[in-house]
């Protein structure tokens, strides 16, 4: 190959691919909308705030960003969105040994954040981030749940709670949480409303719960000792 | 052995400003590692100093390329740069943008409330990582490549001696200003955000800052070994070629899982795969023109061309490819995997490009035919082997991330507090071995040829 050809090689094959790239561009351009929820004022503010804050130098967001802190793509699926607002307000106000810092952000920028991360989680991201292989499986070992077992995981317990290492952190550990001093009916009370026992509590009230889940789910709970 | 050119010293404020701030974004990047222990370390945030950190690392990157090209261009078109006063004060233009910039930065890690919407946009911190810098900063940036662009240009129509290395070389720097283009405007939506905001990353690393990679590497070689013109900008063809026929398709690993559509799980994972190919290449040609070294007067110059080449394909290519398909990257996207990938892909592929022409170019610049090479040879050995353990550190992290967060569904605090812990502390103490080469190397940068070149060793 002479010189004169490897070099338009180079040009024009570089230039076909890049016009193939411009025409795949335009057609995710054209699907874009649709995969993902209108933004609206507030999601559109919330965006501002997200990069007011320079949130993405320490965590990821789609996958993308600081890897220092987590990943926010699905974060109000697994935490309510009062405990999100309260925590953007004072991270250590809720959880003492939180590593993000106060930033400053206002009541109706914490709203808008948490709107702007409600729009991410419902974006068409093919599946990502994936359901962890094991976590199904794990705390269950075979054995038939109890009652108060059950009505843990249907709600979600252990996004923000965790139970010998498997759960969140965002709240209080749960592992000998029986071992506290507290009895079934304390935690009954707090469950239907957390704030009538722990001032401040960023968890949201379960008063929705039946009785008879409320009472079963304090019984588990008294067990872990 | 002295420049052809006068100009070509010009090159020199460039290389000055590049490992000076190289030193600092080394520095900045020790008490970030320190962060992941202790996150309160220090009076800046995480957010901030990484800012710092991975700005740092572009801009010097830029200036060297800058300063490369400076020297390159006219010793290619054999002329003085057309307008010295014009490239003068195009550098000291772009240190004070600079420094405004990271000024700007440290206000705003002491105060987030400072950096105000003005205009639609943020005064301080656009918020977007890599691109951070603010608008008006941006177009200080463009001016500012203009200029350098522009003056090149003309020094390359005053002879009109047309080379194929500075051809593609210009090609590599006009295509990477472009490509800052589709970072400069804002998008309410996040998808189509970060959808523009990988044609400037991917297209700068995997794309066009490669294609200035191919370019001064065949003038390393040239210059280093005296090979030959014709053969080696064949090759160079060849491989830049081959960089952008994988590497603009490539884009499309970025594309798997931010909302766009799914065939680019097809398109991004085939092209991407092929993106080492070319990096190979880059290490076959930079051994077969070795093998026919005759006369090699400058070996640390040759030294550091041949391990760029070689660290090029490792970091970039290899540490690139074990995530690169859609399958696996499902489980890896967003961990430190992709952290590891970024330090070793940075420093073999620019980091060691940056400092051979440094090697290469410095001694005729400061105009002494010998010099004492030990340092640089120290220097080497300090920087590579730590930044190899910290790349495996982090790899190691980010293996236990994927397996226990990803797999078992463990929460990522608690993964990245509790298990990875000692992964942190090795990879602060391996930063420390870092920042020990990379003071060598600086410290060699300003003595080398205002010393008495001693026995050689």
């Amino acid at each position: 190959m002479s010189n004169k050809a490897a070099r338009n090689l180079f040009i024009f094959g570089s230039l076909f691919f890049f016009v193939i790239f411009l025409g795949l561009t335009v057609d995710t351009m054209n699907q874009i909308d649709g995969r993902a929820p209108e933004v609206t004022k507030e999601v559109d503010a919330g965006k501002m705030v997200w990069q007011k804050y320079d949130c993405i130098g320490c965590h990821t967001i789609l996958g993308n960003g600081s890897y220092f802190a987590p990943d926010m793509t699905k974060v109000v699926e697994r935490k309510p969105a009062g405990y999100l607002k309260q925590f953007l307000m004072d991270p250590r106000a809720v959880k003492p040994t939180a590593a993000m810092p106060k930033l400053g952000l206002t009541s109706r920028e914490a709203d808008d954040l948490v709107a702007f991360l409600t729009w991410i989680s419902k974006i068409d991201t093919n599946g990502w981030p994936p359901k962890p292989m094991l976590a199904a499986a794990a705390g269950v070992g075979g054995k038939e749940q109890t009652r108060g077992q059950q009505v843990y995981q249907s709600q979600g317990c252990s996004n923000c709670h965790n139970i010998n290492g498997i759960g969140g952190t965002s709240g209080p550990e749960l592992t000998r949480v029986g071992a506290n001093g507290k009895d079934a009916a304390w935690h009954v009370k707090h469950l239907k409303e957390p704030r009538s026992v722990v001032p401040n509590s960023a968890m949201p009230p379960y008063a929705a719960l039946s009785n008879d889940d409320l009472k079963s789910l304090a019984a588990y709970l008294v067990t872990l000792k | 052995m002295t420049v052809k050119y006068q100009s070509q010293k010009i090159a020199q404020y460039f290389y000055t400003f590049a490992v000076i701030l190289f030193l600092v974004q080394v520095l900045v990047g020790i008490i970030a590692a320190i962060q992941f222990i202790r996150p309160d370390i220090f009076i800046l945030n995480f957010n901030t100093i990484r800012t710092l950190h991975i700005n740092a690392l572009v801009v010097w990157l830029l200036a060297g390329m800058m300063g490369a090209t400076y020297y390159v261009v006219p010793e290619e078109s054999e002329t003085e740069v057309w307008n010295y006063p014009l490239a003068l004060f195009q550098f000291w233009a772009t240190v004070v943008a600079i420094t405004l910039v990271v000024l700007g930065y440290i206000w705003m890690g002491l105060d987030p409330q400072a950096n105000k919407l003005v205009l639609g946009t943020q005064l301080l911190n656009e918020g977007r990582e890599y691109i951070e810098a603010p608008r008006w900063a941006d177009g200080l940036i463009v001016i500012s490549v203009l200029l350098f662009l522009f003056n090149m240009f003309m020094t390359m129509f005053k002879t009109k001696k047309w080379t194929g290395i500075q051809g593609v070389l210009l090609f590599g720097l006009v295509f990477l200003a472009l490509m800052y283009l589709p970072g400069m405007f804002y998008s309410k939506n996040m998808i189509k955000d970060q959808f523009w905001w990988w044609w400037v990353i991917h297209l700068w690393v995997e794309g066009s800052w490669e294609v200035i990679a191919g370019a001064l590497l065949a003038f390393m070689l040239m210059k280093t070994i005296g090979a030959k013109r014709e053969v080696l900008e064949k090759w160079m063809y060849i491989e830049v070629g081959l960089v952008l026929f994988t590497g603009i398709l490539g884009t499309g690993h970025h594309y798997y899982f931010i909302g766009t559509p799914k065939y680019w799980h097809w398109i991004g994972g085939f092209f991407s795969s092929l993106e080492p190919v070319p990096l190979l290449l880059m290490v076959w040609d930079a051994f077969r023109t070795t093998r026919e070294a005759r006369n090699v007067t400058n070996k640390p110059g040759l030294f550091y061309t041949v391990a760029h080449a070689i660290f090029n394909f490792v970091g970039a290519g290899l540490w690139g490819i074990i995530h690169t398909l859609p399958q696996v990257n499902k489980w890896t996207h967003g961990t430190q995997i992709t952290t590891a990938h970024g330090h070793l892909a940075f420093y073999g592929a620019y980091v060691l490009l940056v400092i051979s022409m440094i090697y290469v170019t410095l001694p005729s610049i400061r105009g002494v035919k010998d010099y004492n090479p030990a340092r640089a040879y120290l220097a080497f050995w300090w920087m590579t082997i730590s930044m190899v353990f910290i790349v495996l550190t982090i790899t190691g992290a980010g293996m236990v991330q994927v397996y226990m967060e990803r797999l078992m569904g463990l929460d990522y605090v608690a993964v990245k507090t509790t298990y990875n812990l000692w992964f942190w502390i090795l990879r602060a103490i391996f930063g420390v071995g870092f920042l020990v080469g990379v003071s060598i190397f600086v410290y060699d940068f300003f003595k080398l040829g205002r010393e008495p070149a001693k026995q050689k060793a």
